[in-house]
């Protein structure tokens, strides 16, 4: 056959490498093998795997292709037959009834694996002569020697005809390969032929191994705590090094001469956000000029559209009412629709807002402003709502019409049923203040300066001033009995005048017939008269009247006194404390209180204001308010300081009168600009608490004559009611 | 039955909106209508709605005279177009709306003004042939039916400010007694016999003088009997006089005391002199007006802004209200006779209900006035009306149930100082113009 020098050829010069190998296990597949075959089969199969290898390799249709295996095999036949005689003398059949079973069974497969394993070890290689050229043997009888050093009998060759027959009947034949070192046959079992064919595709041999199996990291990284070397530090650690030191001076020599500079110039970042807030900007700072951001437009909108939806452009109405509007208040852009983009006409304003931007630019401010940002709401004093300090007084439903000439002055009866009223034509009326009826008119001639009635209510008379002189006038309102008594009262013996003319007499007491009143002759003329608390002095005010400037006479005795004889300034009037013996009397510029009873002055009010016009002492009498004829009103507490403690600007004119209310806490201020003003002003009992002012109501109503508004105001003694007396001869009642 | 035209409404527009109502009425069969729900339309003011009645009665009878209506729905008067006021009521106009008609109240005709000398300050129409009138001349003046004066009361030395005639139940409709209230701190008490009717005016002197306030007579009032008079003073006193036992008790030593007194008592032939039978303290200022309704209780308003309840028996205040204004006026009256009226030193006319419980606020407030009120009265039979006089020179009448006056008269040129019912059927007032103007023809069922 022709295969049979190439086979014999082959075998021959494989031979030495196949049993390097074994002996060695230098080849992964042998080793692969052995793993799982027993030691010494192995080497008998691993000829037969080679074998079948390069079989596999020639005609991978091995099964298919038997004449030519079989044709193959004849050579080594007898070999086999004679291996697997030997074979079934000294190991015993159940290896090969095994191998035929196996290809039935693969449980029995598995099984006879183990028990190959087993009887693997126990089993020695036939042959002892080692790794040498089998050539040596060639010749001889045997092939080598077994363990016991006895000879090993070459088996004899079969016949290729034989061995040929036998392989066409078994089988198993292609599996059967010739094992020339031991000289016998060994017949590959089907795992083995699986491991041969899977390492012939280049893959492990077994199965079961995973090439790519999880990598487990049995070494252990921690520190053990125990140096790889336990030697002390060396020395040079400590010392330091001249290198080091020679290169630190070459650097400190670099930095003295300038060489080395540490600020490296600042990279300007390239780019900036665009739609940061600018006015935030801190690096707008160091440029050194105040930053003054320019406002932020608004982002524009639909209605900034060439063409926006319908409900956005105005109707003409709109546009229309834009017109009304001030120029500030007019939208700046007005919607408008455009067929196209094209159609857009060039801004007209473009110019003209240059031009501003311009004008801007050249005449912005290059100071900043320092504006403080105070709401000014949060400045006010926080004062209580005019509603919680009801009643005071607000309209006026009642008038008083009679008198033809300017009303100079009103005063209202103790019990608030009478008012008398004083005029510049010369009459004193006296009015039923509920129904607005005038009951008497006395003609008295000369223009009424100042009127007052007396404050005991049994005791309706009238103190009035007139020119040079006051009228005592009795009211005839009181009953039968009290007019007789006032009658006896009002009565003057002639013989006392008389009696001191002799040393000048200040002030002369007469009896006038025509209104049976008395009637004091002054030697100037008289502005103001005020009553005493007790209703039996009162006082009057001769402004031009020098050392008898202020005079106080007693009704009951018919005299008067003057215990002022310097003053200091120009009086303006004189007022009795509500309750104490104190005596208020106002110059143009100060306020200077005496007590009456210990003949001194007690204190000295500086107003501060230009020209003091009217004074009014509060019921409980420790405050003040003063007028003034530059419109100013100031409120004196009298514990506190000889300053006031507020002032009222309110008036633009004079203050021609103030007045306090008797038991409510209201004040007023009239004036000549027309208006009466109404203050609450609460006085508390605690000490510690500083008097409440507020302003409640600007009373109008009264027109102005001849640059004269409001002349006098008086509340009502009982009811939170002011009435007002104006130069257009009408007094007015303002009620709550 | 369509009524387009009768409204006066022409337009196309108003014609479509229309509304279903059904006249009714508690009125007598002539002035019926029938009942069937008629379509009008919803514009129609309160004069559209009165001339479609008379037109619905003219067809029913020929001899119809055509006279106003008033209408009210769900209670209240009709004082806007009937949408408006269904639309501010919140009624709906689906449904057939119920409007009943009354007769309208308003003063029909002015007769001539009786001329005083002076500002008339007080008037009182309790008797119905007699007028009363006070005048700052001091002197009460008795018209009779409202003409002419018949009697004239002199002896005041002060103005009168109140004058009442007392009803007394024994005795016969033209003899009464009056009682009167001046300023000079007096009540006189007058005996007046219509027998002794002459062609002048008859001068009465009084039989009593009632001395005890100290300042003036503010108000009189009387015990529905007419045995007691109360009086309220600008003193703040109320003090109450006995006015039946004083003829008995002829006290002839208070002549001599008042001839000690006063020098000028020539007269004092049939004069006497009364003091009060019990004083009520409470007010602190002057009593502007003082009402006894009933026989137990006195009511009074004052200056001091309160209203205040008195029992007579104990003489001790029972109920106390501040208001916060000035008083001039009050009458009790109205549903029940329990709601207080007062006006005062605003131009708001107030009514009280004393029966509700927990709260001081007026039930109803009347605001249209411009100046203090000086008077009110309610009418005697009427739950409703009530009148008020005002220094802005208008006399008022207001329904309650609705918030604008009914009628206005404003045919004072000065201040009204008193106003008062007489007949049930006219309302007189007197003021500063020295005028008494009687309106008569107001018809209240």
């Amino acid at each position: 056959m022709i295969l049979k020098p190439r086979f014999s050829s082959y075998a021959l010069t494989r031979a030495p490498s196949r049993r390097e190998t074994c002996s060695g296990f230098t080849r992964t597949s042998m080793v692969a093998a052995a793993a799982t075959a027993a030691m010494g089969k192995s080497r008998r199969s691993s000829k037969k795997s080679d074998r079948l290898e390069q079989e596999i390799a020639e005609n991978p249709a091995a099964n298919g292709d038997v004449e030519e295996a079989s044709g193959r095999d004849e050579e080594s036949q007898p070999s086999d037959a004679a291996s697997l005689s030997e074979d079934e003398s000294s190991q015993g059949s159940p290896v090969d009834s095994e191998e035929e079973n196996g290809g039935v069974n693969g449980d029995e497969d598995h099984r006879s694996g183990e028990e190959s394993d087993s009887s693997e070890e126990e089993v020695p290689s036939r042959n002892t002569i080692g790794d040498v050229p089998l050539e040596w043997y060639k010749d001889e009888e045997h092939i080598g020697y077994d363990v016991a050093g006895k000879k090993i009998k070459k088996q004899a060759r079969k016949d290729r005809i034989e061995s040929f027959l036998a392989g066409v009947d078994d089988a198993k034949n292609w599996r059967k390969i010739y094992d020339e070192y031991n000289d016998e046959e060994v017949e590959l079992t089907k795992e083995e032929v699986k491991i041969i064919s899977r390492m012939l595709k280049g893959k492990t041999p077994h199965a079961g191994v995973d090439p790519y199996a999880p990598y487990v990291d049995w070494f252990v990284w921690d520190d053990k705590g125990h140096p790889l070397s336990n030697a002390p530090e060396p020395k040079r650690r400590f010392v330091p090094s001249k290198w080091e030191q020679k290169k630190v001076v070459q650097y400190v020599r670099a930095i003295r001469k300038g060489l080395i500079k540490f600020d490296k110039p600042k990279e300007e970042p390239r780019v900036y956000l665009l739609w940061g807030d600018d006015s935030s900007a801190a690096e707008n700072k160091r440029h050194g000029l105040s930053y003054i951001p320019a406002p932020k437009p608004k982002l524009a909108g639909h209605e900034e559209s060439y063409n926006p939806s319908v409900e956005y452009i105005p109707t003409q109405e709109e546009i229309n009412s834009y017109q009304l509007m001030y120029e500030e208040d007019r939208p700046k852009f007005i919607p408008r629709r455009f067929e196209s983009l094209r159609s857009v006409p060039a801004y007209e304003k473009a110019l003209k807002e240059n031009f501003d931007r311009c004008l801007d630019l050249y005449l912005c401010p290059r100071t900043r402003k320092k504006r403080i940002n105070i709401d000014p709401e949060s400045l006010k004093p926080k004062l209580p709502s005019r509603k919680d300090l009801r009643p005071y007084p607000r309209t006026c439903y009642l008038e008083y019409r009679g008198h033809t000439g300017p009303v100079k002055t009103i005063s209202i009866d103790i019990s608030g049923q009478w008012m008398a009223s004083g005029s510049s034509d010369g009459t004193v009326r006296v009015w039923e203040i509920e129904t607005s009826r005038c009951l008497r008119v006395w003609n008295v001639g000369e223009a009424i300066k100042h009127i007052s009635w007396n404050p005991l209510p049994e005791l309706p008379v009238l103190a009035i001033s007139a020119g040079h002189d006051v009228l005592i006038l009795d009211t005839g309102l009181g009953n039968a009995e009290e007019q007789a008594r006032i009658k006896e009262l009002l009565h003057v013996e002639e013989s006392k005048p008389e009696e001191d003319g002799g040393s000048t007499p200040v002030v002369s007491w007469v009896q006038d017939d025509k209104y049976d009143c008395i009637r004091l002759k002054h030697l100037k003329a008289v502005t103001t008269v005020e009553w005493h608390r007790k209703g039996d002095y009162f006082t009057t005010v001769v402004p031009s009247g020098d050392s008898r400037a202020i005079l106080i006479h007693q009704l009951s005795k018919k005299h008067t006194q003057n215990p002022f004889k310097k003053l200091h300034g120009l009086p303006v009037s004189a007022v009795f404390h509500p309750t104490r013996s104190i005596f208020f009397i106002s110059t143009k510029k100060n306020i200077r209180v005496y007590d009456l009873l210990k003949q001194k002055l007690v204190k000295k009010l500086e107003t501060g204001v230009r020209e003091i016009s009217s004074i009014a002492i509060h019921p409980g009498g420790d405050n003040v308010i003063v007028g003034s004829k530059d419109g100013k009103m100031c409120w004196f507490d009298m514990d506190l300081s000889s300053k006031s403690y507020k002032t009222l600007k309110a008036h633009p004119k004079d203050i021609t009168n103030v007045a306090f209310h008797r038991s409510y806490p209201l004040f007023a201020s009239c004036s000549d600009d027309c208006t009466a003003y109404v203050f609450h002003g609460m006085v508390y009992s605690d000490l510690n608490q500083n008097p409440l002012i507020v302003p409640l109501e600007i009373l109008r109503g009264h027109t102005s004559s001849d640059g004269r508004g409001v002349l006098d105001c008086k509340f009502h003694p009982r009811q939170p009611w002011l009435f007002t007396a104006g130069a257009d001869s009408i007094i007015k009642l303002y009620c709550h | 039955m369509d009524f387009g035209v009768a409204g006066g409404a022409g337009g196309s527009e108003e014609a479509a909106r229309r509304v279903r109502v059904r006249f009714t009425t508690k009125l007598g069969p002539p002035l019926r209508v029938p009942s069937a729900p008629l379509a009008v339309p919803s514009n129609l003011t309160r004069m559209g709605l009165s001339e479609i009645v008379n037109l619905l009665l003219e067809n029913a009878s020929a001899e119809h005279e055509t006279q106003p209506f008033d209408f009210l729905i769900d209670g209240e008067l009709v004082r806007l177009p009937l949408e408006e006021f269904l639309l501010a009521k919140g009624i709906t106009a689906e449904k057939v709306l119920e409007i009943e008609y009354i007769k309208a109240v308003a003063p029909r005709k002015q007769q001539d003004p009786c001329l005083h000398d002076d500002w008339v300050s007080s008037v009182d129409g309790s008797n119905p042939s007699y007028i009363l009138t006070g005048c700052y001349d001091g002197i009460a003046r008795l018209w009779k039916g409202g003409a002419a004066c018949t009697h004239v009361l002199v002896g005041h030395s002060g103005a009168i400010t109140s004058a009442h005639i007392i009803n007394g139940k024994d005795e016969s409709e033209n003899r009464f007694h009056i009682a009167t209230g001046s300023k000079d701190r007096t009540l006189r008490l007058w005996k007046f016999d219509d027998a002794e009717h002459l062609e002048h005016p008859v001068n009465i002197r009084e039989y009593k003088i009632l001395q005890g306030h100290t300042s003036s007579v503010q108000s009189i009032s009387s015990d529905p009997s007419g045995d007691m008079i109360c009086s309220g003073s600008w003193d703040g006193s109320i003090k109450l006089w006995d006015v039946k036992n004083s003829e008995v008790q002829g006290d002839t030593v208070s002549i001599k005391k008042r001839k000690l007194v006063s020098d000028t008592a020539n007269h004092v032939e049939s004069q006497l002199e009364g003091v009060a039978a019990s004083t009520l303290v409470g007010h602190l200022q002057s009593v502007s007006s003082v009402v006894w309704p009933e026989r137990e209780t006195i009511y009074s308003a004052s200056w001091d802004h309160s209203v205040r309840q008195w029992d007579v028996q104990t003489g001790q205040e029972t109920w106390n209200m501040a208001c916060g204004k000035v008083l001039n006026c009050l009458d009790i009256g109205g549903e029940s006779s329990a709601l207080i009226a007062a006006g005062g030193s605003d131009p708001v006319l107030r009514i009280w209900d004393p029966r509700k419980p927990g709260t001081l606020a007026p039930v109803f407030q009347f605001s249209s006035h411009s100046s203090w009120i000086s008077a009110c009265k309610w009418h005697c039979k009427s739950w409703f009306h009530l009148l008020s006089a005002s220094y802005d020179g208008k006399v008022m009448l207001w329904d309650l149930r609705t918030a604008w006056p009914l009628a206005i008269t404003d045919s004072h040129k000065e201040k009204v100082l008193c106003a008062d019912w007489w007949k049930n059927d006219s309302v007189i007032s007197g003021g500063a113009d020295s005028k008494l103007l009687i309106c008569s023809g107001v018809s209240i069922q």
